[in-house]
């Protein structure tokens, strides 16, 4: 039956050439669309370096106090996370970062904007950054404040050119030496949490890290023995923020949570409007943007095609097909197209990623079409089939025998 | 004539009120598009107020060690004169991070006349600020040596804010604020795109910063000689690394973040663009499969009429009117939709933005619907009526 079927689709398909090149044209441009979009996300929420662990992690990236006439929001203090954080019972590991800030260097002549993170030592434990050389700074090189920096792949190609083995060297920025003691991988920039050019110990910051306010500009990961802890350690974080004093008169609550990887990097600061919920929204506007009108496009089409099938429908009717026999086969038809689009889409936005990647827009983001990206395209070619099949093939259905053998 | 292509579009009610329904959306989708790049052109093309070329904007996390006004400001004052020996450095000024083009803003507010004005944006500017980027003058004069001797607080203000605030009336010499604090406009400046250059200009206010706020700055703006390079940037570099030991410092130059402030706007504008234009190619060739069927479909009406009498222009004539006419009858429903825009104020934009992209759309639906039943349209008029009748 479905062969029958797919028979008489590629035999209409092949009828009206304009219409098909009308019909696949929107349906494979919508979907390369879609695809890139989803490429783009998947990369940016979906990939895991370097957070690997990232399914047993907590971020906390935002603090915010607040009154009935004020608001302040920034980022942590180092105090607030080493100390606070750190007290609630069941967390192992805590990885603390300030958030990334530029400087520059001069080598040669030549100027280097250099983004820098100061970090402690967990951070090295609870991410799993790839070292392409050396290894990272130790616990006790951070308790001696010594000048030590893990750079990245990048920075290494900016400042030493193209040496292999910089493990020792040293390098300049912010007018301070420091000696290398490992290179990573690049990380994209989209990871706004995590990248960074050179990472540096938080003992050397020249900023006093010791200070006891709850705001600053660090963000803290906790790192969970096993996934089933993270409700729990999220409960016992609450709670102790709920037992911290507040620091003025001015506040009446301290809006500071640990939550899950999407959670953060959406975190608009606002605990009422979650920044999930807003993305989730823009997300849905721009996919009806691009959806309505193409869907529209193509119920029009499908109905002029229908009614120039009319006489075949009458004689199907009129030899005892029912509806629901006809409406299944315009809907199975309309699938076939909608994938055949879906594939031209496929190969469309393979181009465009590799477009993308090549001009580097985003340096070292590699968009590529994943798993994740072919399913939710699929998915979108079977909605979109449906949806522009359903009103068509319901018009079909109620062609009148008669008047439709009678067209001919 | 009228009258009866309403009788041939409402016969086929069926079919048209999905062709309707895709040109009402067309339309929306273009009115906002064309509202989007309406409100951008006209911001770009109104004048920037600075000057961003050869300046430099260096910001530090300076920790003086010392809570008194004084000698902080004493402490930038030197800074400020050891980079001024420098022969490329023009002006340097010491400001709050709100530069053009950071992102960053500062608001204000005050009372005026009875009236809480609200949303101005606030600049610390010292005497060399104008300089550093060059502002227009236009009425007035900029901050001098001796300010600190008057009685009520100087400011300069921005054309904008005047016209806020005076309306035509005279600016100079006004006073502005509360009893406590009350302020007297000395000056007005032209309007400056601190966003970016899409971005309208805000209201602005300039004041003078007083010793007790030099504790918080961490922003210089620094004016060089053209062709400053990157050499001369390390050696300015040392010299503010050496005075500030405690501070993190990176310079940046205006110009690079007016490229990366300037596609905040540009790149979702494009990639909009991109996207819409796709649609409307889209909608173009459906419409015209769709007019060409129904065309076809006509050929025995089309034939009789032909044989009666009608030429071959009145056949196309009529079949363009037609599709022209179910234009106009989406686009009533969308004008009603758009109109309300401005009528509720909905974005804040200026009115003449949303009538000017109204227009842009209706002419541009009208001709997309032209352009798709002229071919059509054609075909229909060559449609010799004996083979048209024979057929039947």
């Amino acid at each position: 039956m479905l062969i029958n079927y797919f028979k008489i689709a590629i035999a209409v398909l092949k009828r009206r050439k304009f219409f098909t090149f009308i019909s696949l044209f929107g349906i494979s441009f919508t979907l390369t669309i879609m695809l890139v979009l989803a490429a783009f996300i998947t990369k940016v929420v979906g990939d895991n370096y370097p957070d690997k662990k990232r399914d047993r992690c907590l971020y906390i990236n935002h603090i915010e106090l607040c009154g009935p006439n004020s608001m302040n929001g920034s980022g942590l203090s180092f105090y607030f996370l080493d100390h606070y954080a750190r007290s609630i019972a069941t967390p192992v590991k805590i990885a603390i970062s300030s958030s990334s800030a530029g400087t520059n260097t001069y080598v040669n002549n030549k100027k280097i904007a250099v983004n820098y993170k100061y970090t402690n030592a967990d951070f090295w434990d609870v991410l799993d950054h790839e070292f392409l050389e050396g290894k990272p700074f130790t616990a006790q090189q951070i308790a001696n404040g010594e000048h030590v920096t893990v750079i990245s792949e990048d920075m290494r190609k900016a400042y030493f050119g193209n040496a292999t083995s910089v493990t020792g060297k040293y390098i300049e920025a912010d007018n301070v030496q420091y000696r290398v003691t490992g290179v990573v991988k690049n990380i994209p920039s989209t990871l706004y949490m995590l990248y960074s050019d050179i990472y540096l110990p938080y003992t050397v910051s020249k900023r006093d890290y010791n200070d006891k306010g709850y705001q600053g500009g660090y963000m803290g990961i906790l790192l969970a023995e096993s996934k089933s802890d993270l409700p729990k350690i999220q409960k016992e974080f609450s709670q102790m923020v709920a037992r911290l004093p507040l620091p003025d008169k001015q506040y009446d609550h301290i809006n500071c949570t640990a939550g899950t990887f999407i959670n953060a990097i959406v975190n608009t600061g606002n605990e009422k409007h979650s920044g999930l919920s807003v993305a989730i929204t823009a997300l849905a506007v721009f996919t009806l943007f691009v959806m309505l009108l193409p869907t529209l496009n193509l119920v029009n089409i499908n109905i002029t095609r229908i009614m120039e099938r009319s006489s075949e429908i009458g004689v199907r009717k009129a030899f005892g097909a029912s509806s629901g026999a006809l409406v299944q086969q315009f809907l199975v038809e309309n699938l076939i197209l909608t994938l055949l689009g879906g594939l031209i889409g496929i190969v469309f936005s393979a181009i465009i990623l590799a477009v993308i990647n090549h001009m580097e827009f985003i340096p070292n983001l590699e968009l590529s079409i994943n798993y994740m990206v072919l399913i939710i395209g699929l998915v979108i070619c079977l909605v979109f089939g449906l949806v522009s099949g359903v009103y068509p093939a319901w018009r079909m259905s109620r062609l009148n025998v008669v008047n439709a053998l009678k067209a001919q | 004539m009228l009258k009866h292509l309403f009788i041939l579009i409402w016969n086929k009610k069926k079919q048209n009120s999905l062709l309707l329904t895709e040109v009402l959306v067309s339309f929306l989708v273009l009115f906002a598009v064309f509202t989007l790049l309406v409100f951008n052109y006209r911001n770009y093309s109104k004048p920037r107020g600075f000057e961003y070329s050869n300046v430099w904007v260096a910001n530090f996390n300076n920790d003086l060690g010392t809570t008194n006004g004084d000698s902080a400001a004493m402490f930038y004052d030197n800074l400020r004169r050891n980079m001024l020996s420098l022969p490329q450095v023009k002006a340097v000024c010491f400001t709050n991070a709100n530069t053009p083009f950071s992102g960053n803003t500062s608001q204000t507010g005050f009372p005026y006349k009875g009236k809480d004005v609200r949303s101005i944006n606030y600049y610390l500017a010292e005497d060399s600020y104008k300089d550093a980027l060059q502002l227009h003058l236009l009425e007035g004069r900029w901050f001098a040596k001796n300010e600190g001797a008057a009685k009520n607080k100087p400011i300069v203000i921005n054309n904008k804010l005047k016209t806020e605030l005076f309306g035509t009336g005279k600016a100079l010499g006004q006073l502005v604020g509360d009893d406590k604090n009350q302020m007297q406009v000395i000056g007005v400046v032209e309007d400056g795109k601190y966003t970016n250059e899409y971005m309208p200009a805000g209201k602005a206010m300039y004041v003078r910063p007083d010793t007790s706020e030099y504790h918080w700055m961490g922003t210089a703006m620094i004016r060089v000689a053209p062709g400053s390079d990157a050499a001369f940037e390390g050696r300015l570099y040392k010299l503010m690394a050496n005075t500030m030991k405690n501070a993190n410092i990176e310079i940046t130059h205006l110009e690079d973040k007016r490229k990366s402030a300037n596609n905040t706007t540009l790149v979702p504008v494009i990639i909009l663009g991109t996207v819409s234009g796709f649609l409307i190619i889209n909608v173009a060739l459906g419409l015209f499969g769709v007019l060409w069927y129904n065309i076809n479909k006509r050929r025995g009406e089309i034939g009789l009429r032909r044989a009666v009498g009608a030429t071959g222009n009145g056949i196309s004539g009529q079949l363009v009117a037609e599709s022209l006419l179910l234009a106009t009858l989406a686009l009533l429903v969308g004008i009603f939709f758009a109109i309300q825009f401005p009528l509720l104020n909905v974005l804040d934009l200026p009115t003449g933005v949303y009538l000017w992209a109204l227009l842009f759309a209706i002419v541009f639906i009208y001709a997309l619907v032209l352009v798709c039943s002229l071919y059509p349209g054609k075909q229909a008029a060559a449609i010799y009526p004996a083979v048209a009748l024979h057929e039947d």
